[in-house]
């Protein structure tokens, strides 16, 4: 039971800082980053939850693997539009517009 | 077979003038002939039909045509005493006006969307007459506020559109009011048809407080379109509208929407003992008598015709609220004859105003002197109306006036006789200094801005036929409606008619 | 419900399909969103006929299973779904501006199509969480059609969006954990009022309202919603920030406990006239077009949210018609009114308000179209929006304890009637007017009258609609 809610408490913790990160940083990759953290922190608490009978639930695995579906295309969205966003402002850089 | 038709003509008074309208959007403005064409057909047969209908509710038919809107209140339009009063003006003075605006804005810009917008006026106006229960007034009572804002701001220059955003912030502020007054007494007891002596009486001892916050809410919603003081403030800006617009506003559309709408909450929604028992006719008695004064002493200050005509008509209209607050039926027969004077009287002086800023460029008092001897047609019916302003007898306001004071003595309020005496007094300050320069000053050298309209002689070709006709035509009915204010088809017998069904006499 | 299943069927498949085939997309969607319309049609006139049903998906029952509930509300947005589809799609193909052609656009809009039908099927929390995420993605990946301006917004729209799911899935977990069940009805019997509830609760709600751009996590809404392509917008206004109030209202009046609900129902309400009233104020003051029309937006789901907050603070069911008529009669005139202030932007060239003068003579079908969508933003009577303000004001006035909440309403209606009037009076500016760039275009400037007409009508038939709708909760 007390390795359940460490579980718990460590991912809540990811989560919150996760949240933190987003709120506080600018840098496009570094926000990627942090909403990952906080996904990251979200599976773990499932998990732990998983353990709380006596057996492990299923249900809350088969979910956790759903999000991580979910996880992986959504970083890769948001990776390639940082990307198309850094090579557009490179892109205006060398032709400098004055309403930037 | 009767039931089906005789439910069908409340919808088609509105839609002979809907459809038109909105053919007339899809015209394109060199489409002269055929917009005439549309316009005369829609007139026309609104005519004939609120004739058919004034004939069938002579006959005892009911006029009622019903469609489900909202829970406990459909839509519902029906011809009853009060209403067809209120079409039958409308109509007669829309066939005026379009011939009036016709020739008013010959060879004007953008004239489809003037007369279509025009038209949907009308529709909107003769809905709210017809409307049977408050959510439908409601909704025809919005729909006029929308229709009219284009002909506010037809010229399109900065002065219209700054008229046209003051008449909207007051008319959509009115409009609000009104909604949250129909929608308390809706949560109440839904929205049953208007009938005559009011339907709240059950509901007086138990939700007084909502009854009155209900009234205040619905006279300030229709007191913006009355003009009541102090919500007056669109009304001498929207002047800058084309003057068939004003003579329409004025006379018809929008300032009686208002004034219709208190006749109606007052004796058809409240009834006149529930509101004497929640003691709501003191102040809007009070209301009307201090806009009665104000509207006379601001109308003596303009210097601009159709300014003063247009402090006049809040006075003037508020003649007919006040006959309603004075809560007895004598005052009731002279409030609803002045809705019908008032409109046929103040729709001339308008037209009048109009054709001499046309024809001579006179748009200042100081302007008209002589004018009579240039224009006497014109001059004459000008003459005739504001003397029915005033008051003088035979003249139809004369009626009106008499019926209203001799009310007032008969609800035992003699200082609303008082205020009718100096409203009067203050009518004449105003008016004679008019008619006597016309007539009796000597003529300038030259108008301001002469065109040649008609032949430039005096008499019949004195301005535009399409100008003058309507002019002679509306004088003339506000001239016969004082003389024949006797006999059985006069506005005052039936007033009298609709009055002695509200007061149960 | 196999009808409802086609009606979510169709565009999902049609999106597959054009993953494959370019050629003819629009005609193929237009097509398709003109069948799942039928369909839709089809399971509303079904469900008035027999009532709810129900579908276990895979023969697996609950609470192991997903299960599938077509009700009255849902049949209605289905239908409303597929229609805002078809007459986007037909504007997208028409419009010389929709900036849609040969595009993403197409498989991505039947792809928002279908996972917006999954949510209105949907009666379980997990399920939502799925097509929330497919819903948030697919927007986002459209509103970059619009090209790299749109990036910025889109970026910052898919990291809240992320974000926001992200928490709705921790409250997700967290009930799971207490319950062991994802069903809402399931849940609803089990569920009490203790703090894990109230958590799990708060988690669901914040994400939810993010993904809503409810006041106060609106922030997002008015740049990624300005910069789309104008279809886009229209799509998104309309139909996408609908999906997450769907689910905060199931939450709310289905599942929450009472003693939780009726404190929070303050707060929503309370938020609700905020919105209202700083929605409608930030659109008047903003100089471009779609960013007010954006802020509108922002505004009008106030009034959902004031009916919801009012509904979990009285229990009366009654309000949740006010709510989804809000949300109909809102999602007609959006889209009318985004169709033509794209139209008229493209064509006077130029995003600012001010343009727009004299637009009553160069494009005066367009302009007519937004005054008569505005007109049901307002309220104004015989338009969808007034029959919701309607069914919003009744309760709301029979007790004058409530009236400050009316008087909230009257200044929302009032501030709506500023910033749509402010747009209608500049188009009658005839001293200066600012002449079109390009021929107007008749027939999408037609398209985007249609959507406003439609909300009119809608009065027409507001007392079958208010009372399926009320009848939803019983």
């Amino acid at each position: 039971m007390s390795s359940t809610l460490i579980f718990l408490c460590a991912g809540s913790v990811l989560w919150l800082m996760g949240l933190h990160g987003l709120a506080r940083l600018h840098h496009p990759i570094r926000r990627i980053m942090a909403i990952n953290i906080m996904g990251s922190g979200t599976f773990m608490v499932m998990i732990a939850l998983a353990n709380r009978g006596e057996h492990s639930d299923p249900v809350l695995h088969a979910l956790v693997v759903t999000g991580l579906v979910v996880a992986v295309s959504a970083t890769a969205f948001a990776l390639r539009l940082a990307v198309a966003i850094s090579a557009h402002k490179s892109g205006k850089q060398q032709a400098p517009e004055p309403n930037e | 077979m009767i039931t089906s038709w005789s439910s069908l003509l409340p919808l088609l008074i509105v839609l002979s003038s809907l459809v038109p309208g909105l053919l007339i959007f899809t015209l394109r403005e060199d489409q002269n002939r055929l917009r005439v064409l549309l316009n005369m057909t829609g007139v026309l047969l609104k005519l004939a039909l609120v004739g058919l209908m004034l004939w069938g509710v002579d006959r005892g038919l009911e006029f009622r045509f019903a469609v489900p809107f909202l829970p406990g209140g459909g839509l519902v339009l029906q011809g009853d005493a009060l209403s067809l009063q209120f079409v039958s003006l409308s109509s007669v003075l829309w066939l005026a006006t379009t011939i009036y605006a016709i020739g008013y804005l010959e060879d004007s810009p953008l004239r489809s969307r003037f007369f279509g917008y025009f038209s949907l006026c009308v529709s909107a106006t003769v809905g709210v007459a017809l409307a049977g229960n408050l959510v439908t007034f409601l909704l025809f009572y919005e729909l006029l506020t929308l229709t009219t804002f284009p002909l506010v701001v037809h010229r399109g220059t900065p002065q219209a559109l700054r008229a046209g955003r003051v008449y909207l912030t007051y008319t959509l502020g009115g409009g609000a009011l009104l909604l949250m007054g129909v929608a308390l007494l809706h949560s109440l007891t839904g929205s049953p048809d208007f009938v005559t002596g009011g339907y709240l009486q059950p509901m007086l001892e138990a939700h007084s407080t909502s009854l009155i916050v209900a009234f205040a809410l619905m006279i300030a919603g229709l007191g913006v379109k009355a003009a009541l003081l102090p919500l007056h403030g669109w009304l001498p800006q929207a002047m800058i509208a084309p003057a068939p617009v004003s003579a329409l506003l004025h006379a018809v559309a929008v300032v009686k929407a208002g004034a219709f709408g208190i006749v109606r909450v007052v004796y058809d929604v409240y009834g006149v003992e529930p509101v004497q028992a929640l003691g709501l006719n003191v102040p809007l008695l009070a209301l009307t008598a201090a806009t009665i004064i104000y509207g006379s002493l601001k109308a003596l200050q303009q210097q601009e015709l159709k300014k003063r005509l247009a402090y006049s008509t809040i006075s003037q209209v508020s003649y007919i609220t006040m006959g309603v607050a004075l809560m007895g039926p004598i005052a009731g027969v002279g409030a609803l004859a002045h809705l019908v004077h008032q409109g046929l009287m103040k729709v001339t002086l308008f037209y009048c105003a109009g054709i001499f800023a046309e024809t001579l460029g006179v748009h200042r008092i100081r302007e008209m002197d002589g004018i009579g001897r240039r224009m006497p047609l014109t001059m004459a019916a000008f003459t005739l109306c504001a003397l029915g302003m005033i008051g003088v007898p035979p003249t139809a306001g004369f009626i009106s006036k008499w019926y209203l004071g001799l009310g007032a003595l008969e609800a035992g309020w003699d200082i609303a006789l008082l205020v009718l005496v100096i409203s009067g007094l203050l009518n004449a300050a105003y008016f004679l200094p008019l008619i006597y320069r016309g007539w009796f000053a000597r003529p300038p050298a030259e108008w301001p801005e002469e065109r040649s309209l008609g032949t430039g002689r005096p008499g019949l070709g004195e301005t535009h036929w399409m100008l003058l006709v309507p002019v002679l035509f509306t004088a003339l009915l506000a001239l016969l409606a004082g003389i024949l204010a006797g006999t059985g088809f006069s506005p005052l017998s039936w007033s009298e008619l609709i009055i002695n069904r509200e007061f149960n006499l | 419900m196999t009808l409802a299943l086609a009606s979510l069927l169709i565009p999902l498949a049609t999106a597959l399909l054009l993953l494959f085939l370019r050629s003819r997309a629009g005609a193929w969607v237009i097509i398709a969103s003109l069948l799942s319309l039928i369909v839709a049609g089809l399971a509303l006139a079904e469900v008035v006929a027999h009532g709810t049903q129900t579908l276990a998906i895979g023969g697996w029952d609950t609470p192991l299973g997903i299960r599938f509930e077509l009700n009255l509300l849902s049949a209605l947005l289905l239908t409303f779904t597929a229609l805002v589809h078809l007459l986007v799609a037909v504007y997208a193909e028409r419009s010389r501006h929709s900036q849609t052609r040969d595009t993403d656009y197409w498989p991505l809009s039947c792809l928002l199509h279908g996972s917006l039908a999954a949510l209105w099927l949907s009666r379980d929390l997990f399920n939502w969480y799925v097509t929330l995420e497919l819903l948030g993605l697919v927007a986002v990946a459209m509103i970059i059609i619009s090209g790299p301006k749109a990036y910025g917004p889109a970026l910052r729209y898919l990291l809240l969006s992320l974000a926001a799911s992200l928490c709705y899935l921790l409250g997700v977990a967290l009930l799971y954990g207490r319950y062991g069940v994802l069903d809402i009805d399931l849940l609803a019997t089990m569920i009490d009022a203790n703090h894990t509830t109230r958590l799990a609760l708060l988690l669901m709600t914040l994400g939810l309202m993010l993904k809503a751009a409810l006041w106060p996590l609106h922030l997002w809404l008015p740049a990624a919603h300005a910069s789309a392509p104008t279809a886009v917008s229209a799509l998104l206004s309309a139909l996408v920030v609908k999906g997450p109030l769907f689910i905060l209202w199931m939450l709310w009046s289905r599942m929450a406990p009472v003693e939780v609900a009726q404190p929070a129902g303050l707060l929503f309400a309370l938020a609700g006239i905020v919105a209202l009233l700083a929605g409608g104020w930030a659109a008047l003051r903003t100089p471009f077009l779609k960013t007010l029309v954006a802020y509108s937006t922002v505004a009008q789901l106030g009034y959902a949210l004031l009916a919801l907050g009012l509904l979990l603070r009285w229990q009366q069911t009654e309000l949740s018609a006010a709510l989804w008529l809000f949300v109909l009669a809102h999602g007609l005139a959006k889209v009318s009114m985004f169709l033509a202030a794209g139209e008229m932007q493209a064509t006077l060239g130029s995003k600012r308000v001010s343009s727009l003068k004299g637009a009553t003579q160069t494009m005066p079908i367009a302009m007519f179209a937004f005054a008569v969508a505005g007109g049901s933003l307002i309220g104004l009577p015989p338009s969808g929006g007034f029959v919701a303000k309607w069914v919003l004001l009744q309760p709301l006035l029979a007790d004058p304890v409530h009236w400050p909440w009316a008087l909230g309403v009257l200044l929302g209606t009032l501030a709506s009637a500023a910033y749509v009037f402010r747009v209608v009076a500049l188009a009658f500016d005839r001293a200066d007017p600012n002449p079109p760039n390009y021929n107007p275009d008749a027939f999408a400037q037609w398209l985007a009258l249609l959507p406003a007409l439609v909300v009119w009508g809608m009065a027409l038939y507001s007392e079958p609609l208010i009372l399926w709708l009320t009848e939803v909760n019983r």
